[in-house]
């Protein structure tokens, strides 16, 4: 591991976030904001190069402090870390930039703006930390960053509601990161090191090594507001300020996704059983249906969009019964892993723009009409013609539908479970499409129908409507580098070969 | 012997958790929560660990109980926590406790058969000479792992930023103006310098003996809260720069420190070896600064909430 | 039995506590000093291991993770106990709500 490529742009997908972050705070609220968006636009720019870097050299690390592991930190950009890194970049970039406007036409919100820019790029620092860390216990601190940046933001608008919702969020992550902590003790104490890499090939099955795994599945379960510890995600998302709202919803769960997909597939690969990976799946498919049946029933948007939400991320759960092989069946001879993996990484792009999108025209939505309660939907395609439009490329996208990026993630997430004849999940894949569909169409035909008389609509910047239905196509522009991107996932060695061990890496510290 | 007086530390420990959340009033659940983190620091203590008995006794047990204290006011159930009435029903209580019971036995397991791995400390050992600094604590904290650590100065300022989100704007407190006892303020003018000079002396003490910037960090805090509870408003009346500089100075320094060695051909917060120790003292200096400084407008913020009351602070919702 | 034993299980039945106590009370503050307990017991068990591992000096690399950790455990308490103060003092909750679902 020691021996690849370095390269100084891993360390300044971190560094960079902060920096501008740490500068802002001696702006008051414009040149804060100014300082903000720069410093968003800047982090996005960053990503390109460091996608470039892992295209052209594969993996590339970076040993901080010039030590390797065992004893010191190292970060690692892999094609999946890139991935991740790269959708950030993209629909943080345009959340920022309706961030942007959004707090000038909202400028009676005070001191809102002034918090949001620092704590936001703390948060994205944070988040492309936690994609690169390699480090289980600096992975804890990247989460506490995440999770503190995260609830702060969710209640900046300083209403009952949300700081109710965000104390909810805030101790339901408090307890899984410690959770998460408690077997990360037990690693290192049955292993003495902390590097994902080293562990993996280090670990052997016994009762230290299965109880960590419980407790770092379930820690991490409940910060990715998974079924059914998802209690905390409906009223956190939904009471947040729009850009905020997209934000929690389209990238913070993510981040916790993403370590637990590290976790079972690099680290716990001796200790995971077949029956393991049905029970997640179980979680899933429940999350799916009841996720999207909730959402059925609310009747405000930012509600229907959260409880969404929570079915969506059960999609990604559904992947752990596929990469999870039985016993005896060898990863060469299981050709469902790439579709597997195709449709995790799929589901995360196609959802992260399409929620993201969903939250910022919800937030038009708003402005326009003072509230959104499903009555403010009707005539939208009249009213507030590009939002309508973005709001329905949106919902397809997450109906999944054909050609969007939804559709492509849950066509090989079938694939996937039909090749591995597991075809009980088949039900929940579909039906979850089907209540979507419910939701979706019950919106549009909301947005077809004649208004209540004598309601005003507030003009709304043009800017906040063209930055929310870009995200909306991005949901579907995601789809036609495909192939592309299924092959430079390829070269990363998880996404070809399951739960998969390492060999032993280099064990001695700096010369 | 000495496995009984562990013994006994451990089942106090263990003794005093379950009081501190079975106790009828708020203010005796903090009370024993107190009691709680001093027999962990005195654990901690038994087990080697003087660096982290001081951190949990000043940061933990110190700095938080102040908070916790401040927040009683508050809380009017403070007299009794009077969950009789809401308190869950028996099934759900019954499902509770049959679940945290299995999950005891599962972990007691678990922690009981945990294979030896051996740990770093021959590895933090060998590399000591290296590192700049003579105490393998230190040498982990600002230089195998300053990463972490670097991450950790900015988790306080963070939540000095997410504390103003919960009001919706920036919002550094001043000091209700009541009748202090001029004795009182002399005492704090006393005490101020000497808590400054104490806590410097512990962070140059960390480069060879358990001590560290963050220990200082809570000494020079804790001068910092006095000021503030004797009426000197240490931040409000500060010029906004300053108070930025001041809260960002070590998150800031240790980043720009990390970039230089980086323009320079290293890896990010790679030191130099011929000058690593005295880089080290500068960071260790202005982290510490940083962190008193947040620690101190911290508790101002926690302070003015109760004071609202008084005079109500209109939180920016629109 | 050795020494770092005896803390490790205690180590296991703080968190324990901690855990049921989120549960079973519903007050905030009291919820945000489970969370503390539980911070409590996972820092135990490092050092208790730090103790087994111990050669010249104790392990120090759990050491700094706990002090670390401490911090930030620290920090989000601080935002915690904000955050029910702000509810408090707006609502006068100091409870959730019953769940509306």
């Amino acid at each position: 591991m020691t021996d690849l490529p370095a390269s100084p742009l891993v360390a300044l997908l971190v560094g960079v976030p902060i920096a501008f972050a740490l500068v802002s705070l001696f702006f008051r609220t414009e040149g804060r904001a100014r300082t903000g968006l720069l410093g968003s636009l800047g982090t996005t720019a960053l990503a390109f190069p460091a996608i470039l870097e892992v295209a052209r050299k594969g993996t590339v690390i970076h040993l901080l402090g010039g030590w390797a592991p065992p004893l010191g930190i190292l970060l690692r950009l892999d094609p999946l870390a890139a991935v991740f890194i790269g959708m950030t970049a993209l629909v943080g970039g345009v959340i920022s930039l309706y961030a942007w406007w959004y707090f000038r036409k909202e400028a009676t919100a005070g001191g809102t703006s002034a918090l949001f820019w620092p704590l936001w790029l703390f948060l994205w620092a944070g988040l492309n930390g936690l994609f690169l860390s390699n480090d289980l216990f600096n992975l804890f601190v990247t989460i506490e960053v995440v999770g503190i940046c995260a609830v702060a933001l969710a209640v900046l608008s300083g209403k009952a509601a949300s700081l109710i919702a965000g104390l909810r969020y805030l101790l339901a992550a408090i307890a899984g990161s410690m959770g998460y902590l408690f077997g990360v003790a037990l690693l290192y104490g049955s292993t003495g090191t902390l590097d994902i890499t080293l562990l993996g090939a280090a670990l052997t099955p016994g009762p230290a090594t299965t109880f960590a795994l419980i407790v770092m599945t379930l820690g991490l379960m409940i910060k990715t507001a998974c079924f059914p510890l998802h209690f905390w995600l409906p009223p956190a998302h939904a009471a947040a300020l729009p850009p905020v709202s997209a934000l929690l919803s389209a990238l913070v769960v993510k981040g916790t996704f993403y370590i637990l997909l590290r976790l079972w597939t690099e680290v716990f690969g001796v200790s995971l059983t077949f029956a393991a990976g049905q029970l997640i799946g179980v979680a899933g498919a429940v999350a799916v249906l009841w996720g999207s049946w909730q959402a059925l029933m609310q009747d405000r948007l930012k509600l229907i969009v959260a409880h969404s939400s929570v079915a969506q991320l059960g999609y990604l759960l559904m992947v752990f019964p596929l990469i999870v092989l039985a016993p005896g069946v060898a990863a060469e001879s299981a050709n469902w892993l790439s579709p597997a993996w195709t449709a995790a990484v799929y589901q995360v792009m196609a959802h992260g723009f399409a929620k993201a999108s969903f939250f910022l025209s919800a937030g038009i939505i708003v402005i326009a009409l003072g509230h959104d309660r499903k009555s403010s939907l009707r005539d939208l395609v009249a009213r507030l013609p590009m939002t309508a439009m973005a709001i329905a490329v949106a919902g397809v996208s997450l109906i999944g539908l054909p050609p969007s990026g939804g559709f492509f993630a849950k066509w090989m997430l079938l694939k996937g479970i039909f090749m591995s004849e597991q075809w009980w999940w088949a039900p929940a894949v579909l039906g979850g499409s089907f209540l979507t569909a419910g939701y979706v169409f019950m919106i549009l035909r909301l947005a077809f129908a004649p208004a209540e008389a004598g309601q005003p609509v507030r003009p709304v910047p043009k800017a906040l409507q063209v930055c929310a239905l870009v995200l909306a196509i991005g949901s579907f522009l995601i789809v036609l580098p495909a192939d592309h991107i299924i092959q430079f996932l390829e070269s990363t060695a998880p996404f070809a070969t399951g739960v998969e061990t390492y060999p032993e890496g280099g064990r001695h510290g700096n010369d | 012997m000495s496995l009984w007086i562990d013994s006994l530390l451990a089942v106090l420990a263990v003794f005093l958790a379950v009081r501190c959340l079975l106790a009828p009033t708020l203010p005796q659940c903090v009370f024993l929560f107190f009691a709680f983190g001093l027999t962990l620091a005195l654990a901690w203590a038994r087990l080697g660990a003087v660096d982290v008995a001081i951190a949990e006794a000043a940061i933990a047990a110190g700095f938080l109980g102040v908070l916790l204290i401040d927040a009683l006011r508050d809380f009017s159930r403070s007299r009794s926590t009077g969950e009789g009435g809401d308190r869950p029903s028996r099934v759900s209580q019954g499902l509770v406790g049959a679940g945290v019971l299995v999950f005891l036995v599962v972990a007691i397991e678990a922690v009981w058969r945990v294979p030896n791995g051996g740990g770093l400390t021959a590895l933090a050992a060998d590399n000591l000479p290296q590192s700049g600094v003579d105490h393998p604590v230190t040498a982990v904290l600002l230089n195998y792992r300053s990463y972490d650590t670097w991450l950790e100065v900015g988790v306080v300022l963070m939540a000095l930023l997410a504390l103003f989100a919960t009001g919706g704007r920036e919002y550094f407190c001043r000091p209700v103006v009541r009748a202090v006892d001029p004795l009182l303020r002399q005492v704090i003018l006393l005490f101020t310098p000497v808590l400054f000079l104490v806590g410097a002396f512990l962070l140059y003490l960390g480069k060879t003996e358990p001590g560290g910037a963050f220990q200082a960090a809570v000494l020079w805090g804790a001068g910092g809260i006095l000021l503030h509870l004797g009426g000197w408003p240490v931040f409000a009346s500060m010029a906004p720069w300053l108070r930025h500089l001041l809260l960002t100075a070590g998150f800031g320094f240790f980043l720009l420190l990390g970039f230089l060695f980086m323009a320079g051909g290293g890896a990010l917060f790679e030191y130099p070896l011929a000058q690593a120790g005295l880089l080290i003292l500068v960071v260790e200096t202005l982290a510490a600064l940083s962190i008193a400084a947040a620690l101190t407008a911290i508790f101002a913020y926690f302070n003015g909430m109760s004071a609202e009351s008084a005079e109500p602070f209109t939180p920016a919702s629109s | 039995m050795e020494t770092y034993q005896i803390y490790s299980l205690a180590s296991a039945v703080i968190f324990a506590v901690g855990l049921a106590g989120i549960f079973t009370t519903r007050l905030f503050f009291k919820k945000i000093i489970a969370t503390k307990i539980m911070g409590g017991g996972v820092f135990l068990c490092f050092v208790s291991f730090a103790e087994r591992d111990a050669l010249a000096f104790a392990d120090p690399v759990p050491h700094a993770m706990v002090i670390t950790g401490i911090v930030v455990a620290v920090s989000a308490a601080a935002f915690a106990l904000a955050l029910a103060r702000r509810i408090q003092q707006l609502t006068g909750q100091e409870t959730f709500p019953v769940e509306e679902e």
